[in-house]
């Protein structure tokens, strides 16, 4: 019993990250059917730049090591505010540069485009923080937390509360908020919404802002539990991007669940053998998309002429 | 400051080969292994020091055969493809005489072929894998020496322990989905089958796994009270990290790969401390170490691994007898003068006929002991296990 409650546990930290990296892909490929697909490098940017952050709070170079004592929660925010901001200001660049040029044509331009944006990222953070990986301590130390005999750590419940009150404020935002039905609107047709008054591309670009600022969080958050290193993003926005194709791409709340649903799975599948963890993932998304192709929570275009 | 001490380093390297290539009489050997990049860059960089230390110290006294010595320092970033390249830009354009390296052992086993087949003699100081010297042993000269933990040797130590320690007889093995765990799997398998040990599990983690719950949770279940880590620092750090999760916490053994600071940076002090691990030579152990130790500081302060700087200093004295007592840089005679050199004064042992045609290792099981992190420090590690130990109890 307690090994399948760790297993949960885990499941729903490791969940947590897929979902808001996956809630990611949702806020862009809404308003403009497209997304980032560099947004692995984009997560990566966002730890190396909250480890930068760090030690410039505490004073440091940018690129010393960083010690426990370095990281407080005031500095952690801080430096969630920093990278969020930095991060926001990337997602402008990528979408004039890497977006907006092929927005609407036919064909796939914008697949390589964001992909080679991602790629540019990745070698700077090279150049810049070397390839090995940087411990990040976490600001709420490395102590065990007991639920019921299963052990999580502190860091992961941050993540854990923090996605999940990420995912519920855009979920309110988006329902309730003038800009978000204006999100939706522009979602829905930007012919539409531009006759409404709706200034579209400001619209979009707040998208790109918003969708690269919450790589620059998941980054922060989870660098504490795998440590930051120039190679992490690949395998993190596969596994969301799975997440929100199996949830449901065009549905935040369909994201979220994605996200949690691997996150269990890869967690209760390592507890039977470890080696099909990956295999159980992709065979999940066959699945899914033989039968129910939009995703679980996801609508049926309908493509009305 | 990385950055721009790395355009630095790169000038002074290009000054120096420039400088290098004037005087075409010096004899030049390589330096090839990660110094930046994977948790065993931390054992890179010593071993590049002390093969600096080693380098110098011939110079001083008189080079090579009336010439200087030239050391090439490559870092291969711990990829394979990298490595590879390294090899032959150092053999093909540098034209050193021999090589020293590298330190991930996949790296070695990448290119192995190379040297073997451009007859350059390799000493390796870091990479463990027992399948570096062995796998042209039948060739009529193999090229691929070693001076540093060997896995099949720090198995059979860590299996000795494990099997006088365990109380229940019930050991399992825990290790990364790399050649270097595979290779692990094997060795710490066959060493406990010569106990009269079946593990009774054998797990598996991806290299960039932090989570190991799962697996130690079977672990757990199948009753194991010593488990064998198989793998880098970062990896035996975070299985240490989910073994608290599950407040299991079993005896650990760990290999030579996690003298890396980067353990005791991920896990914390205290699971660090946890972890008793298989060691070569300490900087206690003589003053001639205690000096080199000193030596290496100044350019590497941080450094944790001073094995490593021991051994590419041994390396570099062993190759430099070798050239010696062959009189010519030839790779082909080189080689065989390694098999004969005798008497050799390392930092770590007074080396006295260390190889011979069949056996290319320069350190043995008799030459490795337990240690465990303390605080900033790797210190030996002793009980009443450690102290009841024969060597008949090193089965291998």
């Amino acid at each position: 019993m307690v090994a399948i409650l760790q297993a949960v546990l885990s499941g729903l930290a490791l969940g947590g990250v897929y979902a808001l990296v996956a809630l990611g892909f949702n806020i862009t490929h809404s308003t403009t059917k497209t997304f980032n697909f560099g947004q692995g490098e984009f997560l990566v940017a966002g730890a190396f730049v909250a480890v930068s952050g760090l030690l410039l709070l505490a004073g440091k170079g940018i690129t010393d090591p960083l010690n426990p004592d370095d990281v407080t929660l005031l500095r952690y925010a801080g430096s969630m505010v920093i990278s969020m901001v930095v991060l926001g200001l990337l997602g402008v660049l990528l979408y004039y540069t890497a977006v907006r040029p092929f927005v609407g044509q036919a064909g796939l331009a914008w697949v390589m485009s964001t992909i080679g944006f991602g790629i540019i990222i990745q070698n700077v953070a090279l150049a810049v923080w070397g390839p090995s990986a940087v411990v990040m301590p976490s600001p709420l130390g490395n102590d065990v937390i007991r639920v019921f005999g299963a052990g999580i750590l502190p860091q992961e419940i941050m993540v854990l509360v923090a996605s999940i009150a990420v995912m519920l404020c855009i979920d309110v935002v988006m329902r309730k908020t003038k800009i978000g039905k204006a999100v939706r609107a522009v979602a829905q047709s930007m012919d539409a919404a531009t006759l409404m008054g709706i200034n579209v591309s400001a619209i979009v670009v707040l998208a790109f802002v918003v969708s690269s600022s919450l790589a620059g969080l998941a980054g922060l958050l989870i660098a504490p539990i795998t440590t930051a290193s120039v190679y992490m993003g690949l395998t993190l926005a596969l596994k969301a991007f799975s997440a929100a194709i199996v949830g449901g791409l065009n549905n935040p709340r369909g994201c979220m669940l994605g996200g949690f649903l691997l996150g269990l799975l890869e967690a209760l599948v390592g507890l039977w053998h470890a080696e099909l963890r990956e295999i159980s993932i992709f065979m999940l998304i066959i699945l899914v998309l033989a039968l129910k192709p939009e995703g679980l929570l996801g609508q049926r275009q309908v493509e009305k002429v | 400051m990385k950055f721009t001490s790395r355009i630095a380093q790169a000038l002074v390297a290009g000054a120096a080969i420039a400088a290098a290539s004037v005087c075409a009489q010096d004899i030049k050997i390589g330096y090839n292994a990660d110094q930046s990049a994977t948790a065993v860059a931390d054992l890179g960089m010593a071993g590049r020091w002390g093969f600096e230390a080693a380098v110098e110290d011939i110079n001083k006294s008189g080079g090579l055969l009336g010439r200087k010595l030239v050391g090439v320092i490559r870092d291969d970033l711990g990829s394979p493809p990298k490595s590879i390249q390294n090899m032959t830009e150092l053999i093909d354009n540098e034209k050193v005489i021999a090589v020293i390296g590298p330190a991930n052992s996949g790296n070695a086993l990448a290119w192995l072929h190379i040297p073997q087949q451009q007859k350059i003699p390799v000493i390796v100081p870091i990479g463990t894998a027992t399948e570096i010297t062995l796998r042209y042993a039948k060739e009529p000269q193999n090229y691929l020496f070693r001076v540093s933990m060997v896995d099949r040797e720090q198995v059979a130590l860590l299996g000795a322990y494990a099997v006088k320690a365990s109380k229940t007889g019930k050991i399992a093995i825990m290790a990364d989905t790399t050649g270097y765990g595979q290779g692990g799997i094997k060795d710490a398998t066959d060493i406990l089958a010569l106990h009269g040990v079946k593990p009774v599990a054998v797990e598996k983690f991806g290299p960039k796994d932090t989570d190991m719950t799962s697996q130690l949770t079977k672990i757990k279940a199948a009753g194991a009270d010593v488990v064998i880590i198989y793998a880098i620092a970062d990896g035996a750090a975070h299985t240490l990290r989910s073994m608290e999760k599950i407040d299991y916490m079993p005896i650990a053994l760990g290999t030579w790969g996690n003298l890396s600071s980067v353990l005791p940076r991920i896990a914390g002090n205290k699971l660090a401390d946890h972890l008793i691990l298989a060691a070569s030579t300490t900087e206690d152990s003589n003053p001639r170490a205690k000096s080199l130790g000193e030596r290496v500081r100044k350019n590497y302060p941080t450094m944790t691994t001073f094995a490593c700087a021991a051994q590419s200093y041994d390396s570099v004295m062993l190759l430099a007898a070798a050239i010696k007592l062959a009189g010519t840089t030839d790779g082909e005679k080189v080689a065989a003068a390694l098999e004969q050199v005798k008497g050799v004064q390392g930092i770590i042992k007074t080396y006295d006929k260390p190889f011979s045609k069949t056996d290319h290792e320069g350190l043995s099981v008799s030459d490795f002991y337990l240690a465990r992190w303390q605080g900033p420090n790797v210190v030996r590690f002793q009980d009443a296990v450690t102290k009841a130990f024969t060597p008949a109890d090193f089965k291998k």
